[in-house]
Order: structure tokens, then sequence, then C-alpha cells
């Protein structure tokens, strides 16, 4: 139960970010209108057999990260050196790609919300972090060799386990951080990085912690990327810079991107009494499911109770609604005319990060959020980049008997959807979240004031 | 294979092994104790395990390295055991 009174505040972030060198050069070039996706030449080296090519990858030499190989394995990194000698290597041994950049934000995070040595080594404080898929990377190695090839297990080494479990991203952080809090990763496919940051904002509300270090994760993996080329559901045809265009008419798809997010949280009144930056207060966070017995379609009825728990009273408007927005046909249109439904015609906007970074799957929500804290601290709205044309007619589920929700077209709500950044005063913003299941994420964030 | 060759190979093969710090394999002898001299984790023995059977073209049965000891002589010993019954 929530324990009255108690509040909780965002007091460090920090991540691994597409073509970006860290989160200023990330925050600098969002608020400039640029796209982070590009032309992945790993997939363009198996472009006979997969669709989409494109993506907001982040390349181990962007991480100042350089593979180990082994020769008992083709291309497969035994380990990673880091070349700024940020995580010891003991720590490296135990972690793929996600779990390294998840260790990095862990560290800038703590580092920014100016945690003590004995703060962060405290039993009162916890990491809650995940990632969508498993460690493709490295099973797929290790499932290679031993059925494809008749080999003994140990020829993948002894790290198989700890490199591709669930909740290794966590793991990896509490041991580098030595923790000894709660310790535990929440998954909801693409709704992951909002749900763990979800769960550890209950933690504190609660009482059962004081601080927690949340977020979600999606290490580059060409594995990853081509279980979502094979539905077909990745964006085609278009320029990288193109390729991700929520709620324009002409979209096909979404754009498979990886990243992460990592914030530190910490009970409002302790970190007010120690001076911290206070980056952001999350209101409220509510989660739920469609419960339509559908695994993709979007759930308007789902999105509807997903609102009245999120604002139960309607006195916490937000100015922005960070959306979901994928780029997906149907999913972009059901998400807008929900939020229609719930605010109203005016007073707020709507910004769509992924038309700049594409989709990170599990560290999508985290990375988005960040995105959010960046717009409360910057008083400006991120675009929906590329949404040039908003459909100027029904949608065919707007057309049909059992249909009750806002009987306009897309294109009504131009004013609500900007093109490009610009500056308004931003007090509140709400972050959603779907993911495969039919789970459904929100979050709403307040400036300090 | 002499025994001085085998051991010039497995510090090669220990140099590859990131968590060893370098400078305690100057002076390896065949007393050295992987856990307790080289402060090795010991999910990394079964690592160098297989990058020994790589190394040395043989292949360890699962009892042999059930039964490794943590010594430098002990895996010089499997190595020449394992090479003979190989040989036969």
């Amino acid at each position: 139960m929530q324990v009255a009174g108690r509040k909780v505040a965002v007091v460090g972030m920090g991540g691994a970010f597409p073509a970006c060198a860290n989160l200023d050069d990330f925050n600098k070039k969002l608020f400039s209108d640029q796209s982070l996706i590009r032309e992945w030449d790993l997939a363009l080296q198996y472009s006979k057999q997969i669709r989409s090519t494109v993506s907001g990858y982040i390349s181990e030499e962007e991480m100042g990260l350089e593979p180990v190989l082994t020769e008992l394995a083709e291309r497969y990194p035994e380990t990673y050196i880091d070349k700024l000698g940020r995580i010891p290597d003991i720590h490296l041994a135990t972690a793929d790609m996600g779990s390294i950049w998840a260790m990095l934000g862990a560290q800038d995070a703590t580092k920014m919300a100016g945690w003590s040595t004995r703060e962060i080594e405290s039993e009162q404080t916890g990491v809650v972090v995940g990632s969508g898929g498993a460690g493709n990377q490295i099973l797929r190695v290790a499932w290679h060799y031993f059925f494809q090839l008749g080999k003994k297990a140990r020829i993948a080494g002894a790290h198989t386990v700890d490199r591709s479990m669930s909740y290794r991203e966590a793991a990896n952080i509490s041991c580098l951080l030595k923790t000894k809090g709660v310790c535990e990763s929440i998954t909801s496919a693409c709704a992951t990085g909002l749900g763990n940051i979800g769960h550890a904002y209950r933690l504190i509300k609660f009482g059962l912690q004081d601080r927690a270090i949340a977020g979600g994760v999606e290490g580059t993996a060409l594995e990853t990327f081509i279980g979502f080329d094979g539905m077909m559901i990745l964006s085609k045809g278009f320029t990288p810079e193109k390729s991700s265009r929520p709620f324009d008419t002409q979209r096909n798809g979404f754009v498979c991107s990886f990243g992460a997010g990592i914030v530190a949280l910490e009970e409002y009144e302790m970190a007010k009494a120690r001076g911290a930056n206070i980056l952001g207060v999350i209101d409220d966070y509510f989660n739920n499911s469609d419960g339509d017995g559908d695994m993709f379609y979007p759930s308007f009825a789902g999105q509807q109770r997903l609102w009245k728990g999120l604002m139960p009273d309607k006195g916490l408007r937000p100015d922005v609604v960070k959306m979901h927005g994928t780029s997906t046909p149907v999913g972009d249109s059901v998400e807008l005319l929900s939020v229609v439904d719930a605010l109203g015609e005016e007073g707020y906007h709507m910004s769509a990060p992924k038309s700049q970074f594409g989709h990170m799957l599990g560290g999508a929500g985290s990375v988005e959020l960040i995105t959010a804290l960046l717009m409360l601290q910057n008083q400006k709205v991120l675009p929906c980049l590329n949404s040039d044309t908003l459909n100027p007619e029904l949608e065919g589920f707007q057309k049909t008997d059992h249909w009750q929700g806002p009987d306009k077209p897309l294109a009504a709500y131009r004013h609500l959807v900007p093109q490009k950044t610009f500056a308004k005063e931003i007090n509140r913003i709400a972050c959603l979240n779907y993911g495969f299941g039919g789970t459904n994420s929100a979050m709403l964030v307040s400036r300090d004031i | 294979m002499e025994r001085q060759e085998i051991i010039d190979g497995l510090i090669e093969i220990l140099k590859t092994v990131r968590t060893i710090d370098p400078e305690k394999l100057v002076g390896v002898t065949e007393e050295t104790d992987f856990l307790t001299d080289l402060s090795t984790p010991s999910t990394e023995l079964i690592n160098i395990a297989a990058k020994v059977e790589h190394k040395f073209g043989i292949e360890f049965d699962d009892d042999d390295i059930d039964h490794m000891g943590s010594k430098v002589k002990d895996i010089v010993d499997l190595i020449i055991m394992v090479k003979a019954r190989e040989e036969k």
C-alpha cells in the first residue's frame, strides 16, 4: 500500500543512445530535431535475408568497447575490453553488451544523483532493470555450437547463463555497485523500460526502499532484429531519417533500435534534505492489460482504462503526452484517439521520440522517460518528426458499429501533433508505453516547483 | 611434449583471460595455484580448460575436469595423461 505523504523524485539519469557520445549529446541532437536512425552495416551484410536495414543501433566502438573474440567460436565476443577503464574486467566477464550499457548508465545516474558509497551500498538501495529479450547474441552461439556442430557445452564458455539470463542487467549493476536492497527485473515486452521504473517507484512509494536504480535496456543484436523483421512489421522504403514516422499516413512499420535508459530514484524528502537536483517528481504509475485475448492488436478500451487508472480524478492533467508512437499503422491511430478521448481536443501536445531514434524495445520506455525529463528541463516539446500528413479520412475501425471513441479523423488533431521542437511551459508529462500481450503502462512525471 | 613447453602454452592461454592480473603471470611455476595465487574466478577454470583442449588438440572427459586440481601441475599432469590416452 502507498505510504501517505511519501513521494518519489528522479535524481539521476544515464544510458546508451544511438549515434550519441553521451547524454548531453543526446539532449542536443534531440532538441535540434535530428534523427539518430542510420543504415545498419551489419544488417546490410544480410540484405538478401531481411526486409529492413535501418536502425538506431549502437556499435561497440561508439561505447568505447572492444570485443575480445575467442578462437573457440567464430565471431563470438568472449568478453569486452573497456577502453575507457570504467568497468573492471571481472564485471565485464559476466556481461553481454546490454548489461555493459546498463552498468555504464547506472554509474552515470548514481554520479548525477550524488549518492555516497554508503548510500549506494545500502540495504535501502534497490536495482530494478530489465530488457525485452534474452541475451540472444550469446545464446545463438552457445546453441549453434552445441546443436549444429555437436560440440561440448563448455565450448561456449562458463558465462552463457549470467550473460543471457532474464535479469542479467540488474544482476550486473548490483554486483558492480554492491547494492544490498531489492534486485530484480520486470519484463513486459516493449513496456519493459517504463515497467521497471514503475515498479521501482512503487518500492519507494510503498516504503520498501529509499532509493532505486531503475530502467530498461535492449543491447544491439541482429538476432533480436530479425525476429521483428520476420514479422514484417518494420519500416521499409524510406531513407533512414524518414523511416520512423508516427501518425503519418505513409507509415508502414517501426524502426527496430537499441539503447539503454537508467534513472536514479529517491524518496523525495530525503533527496530534498540533502539538496539533490530534482529532475522530476513521479506523480503516479499505473499499468493494466487489454483483456481482449489478442496478443498484438491494440485495444482502445484497454487504453481508456489505463487513463482512468492514471488520472482517476482528472486533477493531474499533463501539458505533454509522451506517446508510445511506434509508426505502425493501427497502433498509432488507436493511441492518438485514446489520448484525445482522455484529455479532449485542447490544452496539451503529443510528442513521439521514436520518430527520432526508433523503437528501443525493452529500452524504449526508460529512454523515452529520459526524453520526458529533458523536456521538463528544457521546457521544450519534442516533435513527432515525419508526421507530414495525418489521415483526413476516418480510420476503418472508427466506422464500425461498436466504436465509441472520437468520431473525427486524425487530421482533426493536427494542432496537437507538432512536427518540430517548440518551447512552452511544461509542468507535467504523461508517458505511455505498450507491449505485446496487451500490456499497457503509464506514468505521470512533474517538474519540481 | 616437455612439461615446460606445456607450461609455456598454458601461460599463453592465461594471458588471454582478462580476469587474471598479467603481473601475476610472471614467475608461474608448477606449484602456482589458480585460485589462491592467481585469484582466478572459479568460473574461468572451465574457459581455461576449453582453451587448453583447443590449444593442445585434446578433448577432456567430463570426469577429467570434475577431478582437476587447481594447481598448474595438476593441469600439466592432466594434459600429459589425456594425450597419452588419446594416442593409445
